[in-house]
């Protein structure tokens, strides 16, 4: 039931690929080993799409169609998985696919180095959705750069899609891809390839086996900050442990008043599921970064990675959300506001890793969060901000306020909310609570916004949220 | 007369099927030789320092390496500057960037490469840097001798007038974020003759350039360019990415390619010039501008490069649509630590454009009008008033039916009272408007890069190759070129075979930039057809014994005096009767001349002109803000494919409204550039593109020279047409101050800046109050 060999699906045939290096990306996979080239490295970080190509997995006798940047992903994600690249959307006859038809029909190619890379997000799109709009459009391409263009021609030639047929070659050959998805058997990965190493159980009880016996790897839980490593600081990383294919961490649940989030789940089942409870932290997600990368990324990565300024942070601080953490013999249940320690640094201890996140479901609170950057789509936070209050006879009977991008960890504003706690919302309260936000946090200068601007917005903010609240109405761009 | 039937189609880019199949090859995507080797770059930490000891041992020793050079390894010349020294190859003793080249690695791949950049010790004696260009005014360190020019008696008329206003401006920086990186691909021939792959718009240049650090003949370096994954000017003049990678060739006599990482990229080549500007200006009541004196000084970086033509343009800019009967300009090219600012579209011209529409828009705000009358008042008038500051007579001028026409269809005034309205309800939503033209010259101001060469054949089966100067690099020029041709020809768009730039059949060539490259090579191409069909011609005429027929072609035919041949059977004719079907073509822009001594004559053979209106909504709690509509009226006189055009115009826009919002480099102040990456530099994405998005090419327009087809390039002009974007988010700003306040907003205007403004003017609005 372990093997070294990844095997997965390209052009109607199962390819295997013996104990590959595991630091190899899917990028130069493609590019180098099978020697395709329409897939292009744009920036090597998951920031312009240009390498985006379409993995396919089965689930429930059906295929899903998911977009990844093959510049931060190992060859190891193809595990299982049926690959698509531009070059595989051409028909054997040399047709066209309609996503490329369309492309050129709208004029949505000038120099064309990034053209692959929509061609692909486009085609995720037709397969995801059954028509197209602005919204599902503009969320399908957030990830994808373009110098030339301006992107009105790609939009068109997406709305263009539906007046398209959806049948193409894949809808053609699912059966045949159901069939040779099913061909290969789930199986514990354990690669060994000169200095290093690469595991990816399928359970928990593996899982351990492997900690136990490597405490010293890297768990990779999507990998979009973890492949920096290799493809940024050009560093090695000897042991990974994949926690993807561990289906009893990909899960989420309503179990009585709180929401339960495997460590594995993706960020895009996630944000689908959250957007009933909470609306805003659905809009905060779409922002968080692009399809590509909502698709492989994980709420525990971004709580494991513990940067000051990943985006779910303060909202599961607001929301006074726990963190189940599994060692080998026990689980531990930790208040998330307690999990950060200082810059990047949390509890989580060797031979642990993060089992689940348990969000409390607070029917009577208000929750509101903002998202503060330069730029609209897959941009990082000047600041992020979040709250979560109880209003009873116009006065605040619970409130948890918390920011990110104002202090080293992502961190609550106690006492702020120490002082608003119990009042009326008065514009002299308000002010107060804005003044102490100054004893709260010392925020920092850097490329992304100044102190002071930071400070300016973290008030205002506070500001904003009680003025919707007292009016009724979001005051928000768009 | 052939028919027109491939000019002014809208014709998809000839690459298109291609590039959206991922079988269009760009450098990187060329298949390798066996024993190809790969490139890295070691470049400096410091931005100002001494090297005292550079350790390169274990970059020797580390995985996969084959060679390192440095700049001992370097046989003739150690600069890659096109016009001017200043951009050492390699520098022998100091440092005087960050990210500027100390060595370079060959390995067996490219990540072995990279990582055995990492292992060298350098030991630097740190010195002190000058990061900004208030700095280098300070400490007066320039890379050329600023020029000052001056027209009537500023001085005098600024005292005259009865109003008076001065201040100070600055635009920023941009990062080019072509998608595709600097890449070159080198193989060593016999004879020491080197076949260069190169991302560049210059292939000519990255051939001397190559050939001199060799000290080798150009006849040794042949160069070739299919496509570029986009320029924008940063691929005119960095030829370091291309020297060192003939350089490794040449030391192990082996292929390689040397590909930047986007954060190497990002690093180690230069930027659009940051520009500072000082103005005092004199104006009457109806805000026509009488008297102007500006500073305008800018980032070059650590060498001229091309710093003397951009803050040139810049210069001849000043005016943009706007007469000056007295104006006065001192320029200062500030010498920096950081890497040398570079080309990059609008070379100057939009920031000479920026500042004088920021004093524009100051004028109205302090006379309480609506920006839009005062700028028409400052118009260039069509046969007054129509001469501009460098002594060019303006013949062309369209400015005012485009901006009245714009307004009209805009529907401007009504907006701007219902936006007004808006504003007085909203207390933290604002909103804002503006309308700003364009008018921008077209030619290089360097009058002898104005020439451009091609190369026709035709097959004895009737198809046809051609090959000019310009750079393919997203423009669409090898479309609209290949158009020109089959349309002269009379063949279908197919029969022609666009080929790669190179050096070995097109020498001497001009970079593709100025907007210039279809204009010259077109005009070029078209020359070699001319004298292929003379020579057609003078065999027909003797062949059928006519004279003083006209020959037709058309539709596949060749026709004449009521007799109709296919294409192929007389061509196959000519040939067997031993006639050439092959021609060189050229083309040298007429009329142009400029005296940089005086600053005077016609560096433009036309221009261009354009206007937009802008509407935002800015967030006054945050200063985030929306587009939420644009419209466009862009003359591109008659243009040759107009699906082309309007996607030049509309991807110059957002890429100005980039340059003008979110853009923001950064660099430290030791001088360290910390936005390298897309996760910490922001171009626009698709949520910028504005909401509402009209954009129309001006019918009536039609090119009064004689410029292929009439047609008017858009290359670089619509870039500024985002200028409205920036007034309009100032305008939303001002309502805060209920318009009685001009707010101070430099570019570009991030939201930060936006907040940082608004929080000014409602402190000096109180202050006022009270």
């Amino acid at each position: 039931m372990t093997s070294s060999v990844i095997k997965f699906v390209w052009n109607n045939k199962i390819l295997k690929i013996n104990n590959p290096d595991p630091n190899e990306t899917l990028l130069n996979f493609i590019r180098l080993k099978i020697k395709k080239t329409g897939t292009k490295e744009g920036c090597a970080e998951g920031g312009c799409g240009a390498c985006t190509v379409v993995l396919v997995e089965l689930k429930k006798n059906n295929l899903t169609y998911k977009t990844v940047n093959a510049c931060i992903s190992f060859v190891t994600i193809l595990q299982g998985k049926q690959l698509i690249i531009v070059e595989d959307l051409v028909n054997n006859n040399g047709s066209l696919h309609p996503v490329q038809k369309a492309m050129i029909d709208y004029h949505g190619s000038q120099c064309g180095f990034c053209t692959p890379g929509f061609v692909m997000s486009l085609f995720a799109m037709q397969k995801n959705y059954s028509s197209y709009n602005n919204e599902n459009i503009k969320d399908s391409i957030s990830g994808n750069l373009c110098r030339c263009t301006g992107y009105r021609p790609i939009i068109d030639a997406a709305k263009s899609l539906n007046n398209k047929s959806h049948s193409d070659k894949f809808v053609k050959n699912k059966k045949k891809i159901i069939n040779l998805l099913k061909k290969i058997k789930p199986e514990n990965i354990n690669i060994n390839n000169r200095s290093k190493k690469y595991f990816a159980p399928r359970t928990i009880s593996e899982l351990k086996k492997i900690i136990k016996d490597y405490p010293n790897s890297k768990f990779l839980s999507g990998g979009t900050d973890l492949s920096l490593i290799v493809t940024k600081e050009r560093k090695d990383i000897n042991n990974i442990i994949s926690l993807n294919s561990i289906n009893e961490l990909n899960f989420i649940e309503k179990k009585n008043e709180y929401i339960i989030v495997g460590a594995s789940t993706s960020l895009r089942e996630f944000e689908l599921f959250i957007k009933k409870y909470y609306s805003d932290f659905n809009v905060i997600l779409n922002r968080y970064g692009s399809v590509q990368i909502r698709n492989v990324g994980t709420i525990a990565g971004n709580i494991a990675t513990a940067s000051p300024i990943g985006d779910t942070l303060p909202l599961l601080l607001s929301l006074d959300a726990k963190v189940v953490l599994q060692s080998l013999n026990k689980k531990t249940i930790l208040p998330i506001k307690n999990f950060f320690v200082s810059y990047r640094k949390t509890k989580l201890k060797k031979r642990q890793f993060i089992h689940s996140i348990i969000i409390p479901i607070f029917k009577k609170n208000i929750f509101k969060a903002y998202k503060i950057s330069k730029r609209i789509d897959d941009d990082i936070s000047s600041v992020c901000a979040s709250f979560n209050l109880e209003i009873k006879n116009k006065k605040i009977k619970s409130i948890k306020i918390a920011y990110g991008g104002m202090a080293p960890i992502p961190k609550r504003a106690t006492n702020c909310e120490k002082i608003l706690i119990n009042k009326n919302i008065s514009k002299e309260n308000i002010e107060k609570a804005k003044k102490i936000l100054e004893k709260d946090f010392k925020p920092i200068s850097d490329m992304r916004a100044s102190k002071n601007y930071r400070m300016k917005i973290a008030k205002n903010l506070l500001m904003k949220c009680f003025m919707e609240i007292n009016d009724n109405k979001l005051l928000r761009l768009n | 007369m052939s028919k027109n039937s491939f000019i002014n189609e809208k014709r998809p880019h000839d690459s298109a099927s291609k590039h959206v199949s991922g079988y269009a090859d760009y450098t990187d995507d060329i298949s390798e030789p066996k024993g190809t080797l790969h490139g890295a770059i070691g470049w400096s930490k410091k931005s100002h320092a001494i090297i005292k000891k550079m350790d390169l041992r274990e970059v020797w020793k580390s995985e996969g390496v084959i060679s390192v050079v440095g700049y001992k390894d370097i046989p003739g010349r150690n600069d890659v500057g096109s016009v001017f020294d200043g951009d050492p190859i390699f520098p022998t003793n100091k440092v005087e960037y960050y990210g500027q080249p100390l060595f370079a690695v060959a390995a067996v791949s490219t990540e072995l490469a990279r990582k055995a950049v990492l292992k060298a010790k350098v030991i630097y004696k740190t010195l002190k840097p000058i990061i900004t260009i208030k700095e280098a005014l300070k400490k007066k360190k320039f890379v050329l001798k600023g020029i000052k020019i001056r027209r009537g008696n500023p001085t005098k008329a600024i005292r005259r007038s009865k109003n008076y206003l001065k201040g100070n401006f600055t635009t920023g920086s941009q990062e080019h974020f072509y998608l595709e990186g600097q890449v070159a691909f080198v193989i060593p021939k016999e004879d020491k003759d080197l076949l260069v792959y190169s991302s560049t718009q210059h292939p000519s240049e990255t051939q001397q350039i190559i050939a001199k650090m060799l000290n080798q003949k150009s006849n040794s370096i042949t160069v070739l360019v299919r496509r570029i994954g986009g320029g924008f000017g940063g691929k005119e003049t960095n030829f370091m990415t291309s020297s060192i990678c003939s350089l490794l060739a040449h030391k192990t006599k082996r292929p390689v390619k040397l590909r930047l990482d986007r954060d190497d990229d990002i690093i180690i080549t230069g930027k659009r010039h940051d520009f500072y500007s000082e103005y005092e200006v004199g104006f009457n009541n109806l805000g026509i501008i009488e008297g102007l004196k500006i500073k305008l000084a800018s980032r070059c970086g650590i060498s001229p490069d091309l710093s003397g033509a951009i803050n040139g343009r810049a210069i001849l800019h000043i005016d943009n649509a706007y007469y000056l009967p007295n104006v006065q300009v001192q320029n200062y090219l500030c010498k920096t630590n950081t890497a040398s600012s570079t080309a990059f579209r609008g070379f100057g011209g939009n920031q000479g454009m920026m500042a004088i529409e920021n004093i524009v828009d100051n004028i109205s705000r302090y006379l309480h009008k609506d920006p839009s009358q005062i700028r028409k008042n400052n118009f260039y008038k069509k046969n007054k008033k129509n001469i501009t500051h460098y002594g060019m007579k303006i013949e062309d001028n369209v400015i005012q039916e485009i901006f009245n026409k714009l307004l009209k269809k805009s529907n401007y005034k009504k907006r701007y009272s219902k936006i007004k309205k808006f504003n007085s309800k909203n207390k933290y939503l604002k909103k804002g408007i503006a309308i700003t033209p364009v008018k921008f010259g077209i030619s290089f101001t360097t009058t002898h890069l104005n020439q451009a060469g091609a190369l026709v054949h035709i097959y004895t089966d009737g198809s046809v190759h051609l090959n000019h100067g310009g750079v393919e690099m997203g423009q669409g020029t090898n479309t609209k070129i290949a158009q020109l041709v089959a349309n002269e020809l009379g063949l279908s768009f197919e029969k022609i075979k666009i080929s790669s730039t190179n050096t070995s059949k097109v020498p001497n060539t001009s970079a593709s930039a100025a907007s210039s490259t279809t204009d010259l090579n077109g005009a070029a191409a078209l020359d070699a057809v001319f004298k292929i069909k003379k020579n057609l011609e003078k065999f027909i005429k003797k062949k059928y014994n006519i004279r003083n027929i006209k020959i037709f072609y058309e539709k596949g035919l060749i026709k004449f005096n009521k007799r109709s041949f296919k294409f192929e059977t007389i061509i196959k004719e000519a040939y067997l009767n031993r006639i050439s079907l092959s021609s060189s073509g050229f083309y040298s822009t007429p009329k142009i001349y400029f005296s940089k001594e005086t600053f005077s004559g016609r560096p433009f053979l036309y221009f261009c002109y354009g206007a937009a209106v802008t509407e935002v909504t800015i967030d006054t709690f945050t200063g985030e803000n929306i587009v939420e509509r644009v419209d466009i009226l862009h003359d591109a006189g008659k243009a040759i494919n107009p699906a082309l055009e309007l996607g030049q115009i509309e991807g110059g826009f957002v890429q100005g409204q980039g340059w003008l919002t979110i853009e923001e480099v950064n660099w430290k102040d030791n001088g360290q550039i910390t936005t390298v990456s897309p996760s910490t530099y922001k171009i626009p994405a698709v949520s910028d593109m504005p909401k509402k998005f009209n954009v129309e090419i001006f019918k009536q327009g039609k090119n009064k020279e004689n410029v292929i087809n009439k047609a008017k390039t858009t290359g670089e002009p619509p870039l500024m047409l985002a200028m409205s974007v920036f007034y309009a988010i100032k305008d939303a700003i001002a309502s805060v101050g209920k318009y009685k306040k001009t707010p101070i907003l430099d570019a570009p205007a991030t939201p930060e800046k936006i907040l940082m403004s608004l929080n000014e003017l409602k402190n000096r609005f109180n202050y006022n109050r009270h």
